[in-house]
């Protein structure tokens, strides 16, 4: 058998006649390939051309189409005095070439490629001194070019047997490419000494290997090759390195195989190692991101959809927020990264940031008319009785705007519309104003029904509406309607019903939905129904029994508190801290006038919350009871003070000012005015109201507060509806 | 070079961080040889389930056998979607609920095949006063499974900082204040055991019970997760077809059960609740079925949900949702736009089959 060893001596070319090649010269396969087609799409003659000597392909297809392998194999070897495996690797890529991949396929067998490349290995690990380079670059240049060769051979015999859908010998075929270059090159490929056509092929082995083996099912030797073909040193050029971390990272995310860590060999010490796919996969493709920014590699959108799955799908849209502002300029378009970074952080819950860029997005010289974003601003609008105003316009604009391929928007826009006209009249200065903003409100509502049929969020939010209108019978029906839509399974639902169930003072039934509630609620979720129990039983003047209850619900929250990991405390929705127990407990004690009893409790609330107007202002009724006017008296200006907007000590302090003095009584008409703009529905506001225009002798606007205060009392709950929000 | 470790072996670290959502319990295929006694068990599972539905088993029927039977699944699927299952006594909830605590893993695997219907029936039916308790304890006997596995552990992911060094790239950044710095996200939080089916946390069970199905998904028949995409749609309660890219919609479908072999029963409502927790797992299922290349019957209901739930997103103004379904729905207008080639096919070949 002749030595392939010879082609170090050979020049081996496989070209195009009038394309004649320097020795040597780098670019060759690619020169070789463009060369090729020029002449294809020309006078679709090709030849072989090896050793000065050119033969035409034709004679040689024509052997190989009757079938005569060797007849065309030694055609070859005569005409161009090449040994056996050369002469086979170049008739295997005719076959291949013409798209025969069964013929290409028998060529290929009848070679021992694996011998082959066993004696390719000495020359060419004996690696060239750098001192005597000019003399062994070009022996080294040669020896890469057989090495190519054979490698290509096996490459397309991996491709043929893709072909043939014999995938398993594929893939193994194909990593003894690589197994083969490993040992060829056992400290990597140089980076600028490498043959381009050898480097070619080594880049679609390294990238055909893991798809063989997923085509082939073999999912975890997907990883691996994946793996290897990233962390091996391959010298692949960034375009090629990107689509593989791609590729990986779309199998990690959505293939459903869970790839175990890598290998301890592949960690260097201190830098971050995935321990499972969504790790690896967002990990690639911010790396494959960072490229694109960086100018390496062209733009892919798709990556970019990519990651934001992985990070959505983690709940981290903040890290996504951090990778959209990072993208360069001109990439992505303002508007549309606007409002993903608007998403991202209205996701994060920074709804301010959110609205700031929706604001952008939405300006008059953007997009003005988007749905989506005008829809969400007006939604982080109705959230906030200042930006109530502004969100009824975005609404406005978006239910106006609800056409074509959004139609189906229009039910949200009237919804979000009828929200924030809703929280628009709590901060309405005027009681007229307010309850034209209501009623248009619950009428907005009404007809976002008609679209959204489906939707129990709306039955939820016109409950609460009608509910904070103290249209009791209508908020009720659509409380009831909710729990049976969403089948009792959201908390707020059955709070709702309770609330407006005591409102109507029916305390029994209010008490049965909260037992079916806690029924329904696991242990750590129950706070916010104990604490309306609590205060359910007071209204039923249990006050044992809600001693009973609060204790139950003490030491949940300190167990609660002492088992809480750092990661338990992200998913609690329920904000009752033990302070709030401790208060709770001090107010019934001080309505049951045990004042030992105030006195401890208060000092447990605190020694938890040093500065809180709430404490302050149950101390202060304690000492107004007791007759210590001036001690009361200081503890309720020191809670106005730290809490200027807290209704309740607005309401004791200009109550007790009334009390004292007839000069104090125009600045307690200021305190009770002032706490009824902000909770306009206090029965007790209007009530020390009216005291002080009777003290004041206007009669008949003591007899108007009055009258307001009773009927808000009739309809009072145990806990304000906005509690609920 | 680096040799990696395949599958079976993991690095002590991964088993600590319990970075498989699913335990090591259910095996993916029963590779070693069952017992003798395993094999008699799972025979008789085999025959009380042809008790239930009234016919012959095949001879050498087994787990994985009956798992990719498309006669057998459809029996099943039929009787599931029956007005009068889910009671307690339903015989094949029963069968389901025993089959799953036998703990042989390719029974479990057959058992979990079903879920998505199981899922898709119950949650569906919730607001009907039905008897329900069948479905339940299917569904509560996977959750409990997951909670024995996973050990009190939530499960997490630490998003990579691309400042400091990974295994896949460098940094020069000097390597010390990473590790502890790195934001971690809990993907879902640790299990508290349940005994029944609380309303509040029905979405949590039902969710869980998916994640589970996820983690096993490889091994699962397409027909399963056709269920899951048709559940999807119902869950949605709202039409995608707007987005379906370019076209106008095609004849506006009605909304609800559509010819689902069940009878007419689903398609009033359906719509439900969908918390963070339930629309996770239901959103990498709906993934892997979109990306996988699994099939195109698969693929064109997978996209179909994907629009419902994507339209679902904006009507509850979720921006997670939003995004997340967003992101899937672009991916699959690029996947029908772009015109990918194979960069690993020769140069020269990729222009003579021009």
């Amino acid at each position: 058998m002749p030595e392939l060893a010879g082609l170090q001596r050979e020049r081996v070319k496989w070209c195009v006649s009038r394309y004649m090649l320097m020795p040597g010269n780098q670019s060759t396969a690619s020169a070789s390939a463009s060369a090729l087609r020029d002449l294809d799409e020309g006078m679709g003659v090709k030849e072989f051309c090896a050793n000065g000597i050119a033969i035409k392909t034709t004679e040689v297809e024509a052997k190989l189409d009757e079938g005569n392998i060797q007849e065309a194999e030694s055609s070859l070897r005569e005409g161009l005095s090449l040994n056996f495996e050369e002469a086979r690797a170049l008739l295997g890529r005719l076959e291949y070439q013409r798209g025969n991949v069964e013929g290409a396929l028998r060529v290929f067998e009848g070679i021992d490629l694996h011998a082959a490349i066993q004696r390719l290995q000495p020359s060419l690990t004996e690696k060239p001194s750098r001192k005597a380079r000019s003399l062994t670059d070009s022996v080294h240049g040669i020896s890469q070019r057989a090495a190519g060769l054979v490698l290509e051979a096996i490459y397309l015999k991996t491709k043929s047997l893709q072909k043939l859908r014999r995938l398993t010998e594929a893939a193994s075929e194909c990593k003894s490419v690589l197994d083969a270059v490993e040992s060829i090159f056992q400290h990597g490929i140089p980076d600028l000494q490498v043959d381009t056509k050898l480097q070619e092929t080594v880049s679609q082995a390294v990238e055909l290997l893991p798809e063989l083996w997923k085509q082939a099912g073999s999912h975890h030797e997907a990883i691996s090759a994946y793996r290897r073909a990233l962390l091996g040193q391959w010298n692949l050029d960034s375009d090629c390195c990107a689509r593989i971390q791609k590729k990986f990272a779309v199998f990690l995310l959505y293939s459903g195989v869970e790839a175990a860590s890598p290998s301890l060999s592949v960690q260097i010490e201190g830098s971050y190692i995935p321990r499972n796919n969504l790790e690896e996969a967002i990990l690639l493709l911010m790396i494959i991101l960072r490229k694109c920014c960086l100018g390496k590699i062209k733009w892919d959108q798709s990556v970019m959809e990519h990651l934001t799955f992985a990070l959505s799908v983690c709940g981290q849209t903040s890290v996504l927020a951090k990778q959209l502002e990072e993208g360069r300029p001109g990439i992505l378009n303002r508007v549309d990264r606007w409002n993903s970074l608007a998403l991202c952080y209205s996701a994060a819950g920074e709804n301010k940031d959110a609205l700031d860029l929706l604001r952008k997005s939405l300006h008059k010289h953007e997009r003005p008319n988007d749905l989506m974003p005008l829809l969400l601003a007006a939604k982080i609008c109705s959230q906030d009785s200042l930006y109530a105003a502004e969100g009824t316009k975005y609404a406005e604009r978006a239910v106006t705007n609800a056409q074509g391929i959004d139609e189906h928007l229009k039910g949200v826009g009237l919804r979000m519309m009828g929200l924030c006209l809703g929280k628009q009249a709590k901060s309405s200065s005027s009681d007229f104003e307010r309850s034209h903003l209501q009623s248009e409100a619950s009428k907005l509502l009404e007809e976002a029904f008609v679209f959204e049929r489906k939707n129990p969020d709306l039955l939820f939010e016109l409950g609460a509406q009608y509910a904070e209108q103290r249209n009791l019978n209508a908020a009720l029906h659509y409380a009831k309607r909710f729990i049976d839509a969403t089948g009792g399974s959201i908390l707020n639902g059955w709070r709702l019903l309770a609330l407006i169930l005591s409102a109507q003072k029916r305390f029994s039934e209010a008490m049965v939905v909260i037992d079916t509630a806690l029924d329904e609620t696991v242990k750590w979720e129950q706070r916010l129904l104990l604490k309306m129990k609590a205060k359910l039983k007071i209204s039923q003047s249990l006050p044992m029994d809600a001693i009973e209850t609060y204790r139950y619900l003490l030491a949940l929250v300190q167990a609660q508190r002492k088992s809480c990991g750092p990661l338990r405390s992200t998913h609690l929705a329920d904000k009752v801290n033990e302070f709030e127990v401790w208060h709770g407990i001090a107010n019934l004690y001080s309505s049951l006038s045990h004042w030992k009893d105030v006195e401890i409790c208060l000092e447990k609330a605190q020694a938890l919350n040093q500065y809180s107007a709430e404490a302050l202002q149950t101390e202060g009724t304690m000492c107004d009871v007791r007759g210590q006017l001036n001690e009361a008296l200081a503890a309720y200006i020191n809670a106005v003070l730290w809490e200027p907007d807290s209704v309740p000590c607005k309401i004791s302090l200009g109550a007790l000012l009334s009390k004292m003095s007839s000069n104090a009584l125009p600045v307690a008409k200021g305190l009770l005015s002032d706490a009824l703009r902000i909770d306009p529905t206090n029965s007790k506001a209007w009530y020390w109201l009216g005291m002080v225009h009777r003290d004041d002798g206007r009669i008949a606007d003591a007899m108007e507060c009055f009258q307001a205060a009773a009927m808000l009392e009739e309809t009072d709950p145990v806990e304000s509806f906005s509690s609920l929000l | 070079m680096s040799d990696f470790e395949s599958s079976g072996k993991s690095s002590p670290k991964t088993t600590l961080t319990a970075a498989t959502p699913a335990g090591e319990t259910i095996q993916t295929t029963a590779t070693q040889q069952p017992s003798l006694e395993t094999q008699s068990e799972c025979q008789a599972a085999i025959e009380s389930l042809f008790h239930i539905l009234t016919s012959i088993p095949p001879p050498h029927s087994s787990g994985t056998v009956l798992l990719h039977d498309p006669s057998i699944s459809s029996q099943i699927s039929t009787l599931l979607r029956h007005p009068d299952t889910g009671a307690g006594n339903h015989h094949l909830c029963r069968w389901l609920y025993d089959t799953f605590l036998s703990s042989i893993p390719e029974l479990q695997l057959l058992v979990l095949r079903y879920i998505p219907l199981v899922a898709g029936v119950y949650v569906t039916r919730v607001t009907q006063v039905r008897p329900l308790a069948g479905f339940e304890a299917v569904l509560l006997a996977v959750y409990a499974h997951e909670a024995t596995s996973r050990a009190g552990q939530a499960i997490s992911v630490r998003i990579p900082d691309l400042s400091s060094p990974s295994i896949y790239h460098e940094s020069n950044v000097p390597v010390e204040n990473n590790a502890t710095e790195l934001n971690m996200a809990v993907i879902s939080s640790r299990l508290e055991p349940h005994g029944t089916v609380r309303s509040t946390k029905r979405a949590r069970i039902v969710g869980v019970a998916l994640e589970v199905y996820f983690s096993k998904i490889l091994l699962m028949p397409v027909g399963s997760k056709l269920d899951f995409c048709e559940f999807c749609e119902v869950w949605a309660g709202q039409d995608g077809d707007m987005y379906r890219g370019g076209r106008a919609a095609e004849g506006g479908r009605p909304r609800g059960g559509e010819g689902d072999g069940g009878g007419g029963e689903m398609v009033e409502g359906g719509r439900i609740p969908l918390p963070w927790e339930l629309l996770r797992p239901c959103l990498r299922i709906l993934g892997h079925c979109l990306m996988s290349g699994e099939n195109k019957e698969l693929y064109d209901k997978a996209s179909g949900a994907c629009r419902c739930l994507y339209a679902r997103a904006l009507h509850d103004l979720d921006p997670m949702a939003i995004l997340a379904a967003g992101s899937l729905l672009k991916l699959m207008k690029m996947e029908t736009s772009s015109d990918d080639f194979d960069t690993t096919e020769m140069a020269i070949v990729k222009h003579q089959t021009c």
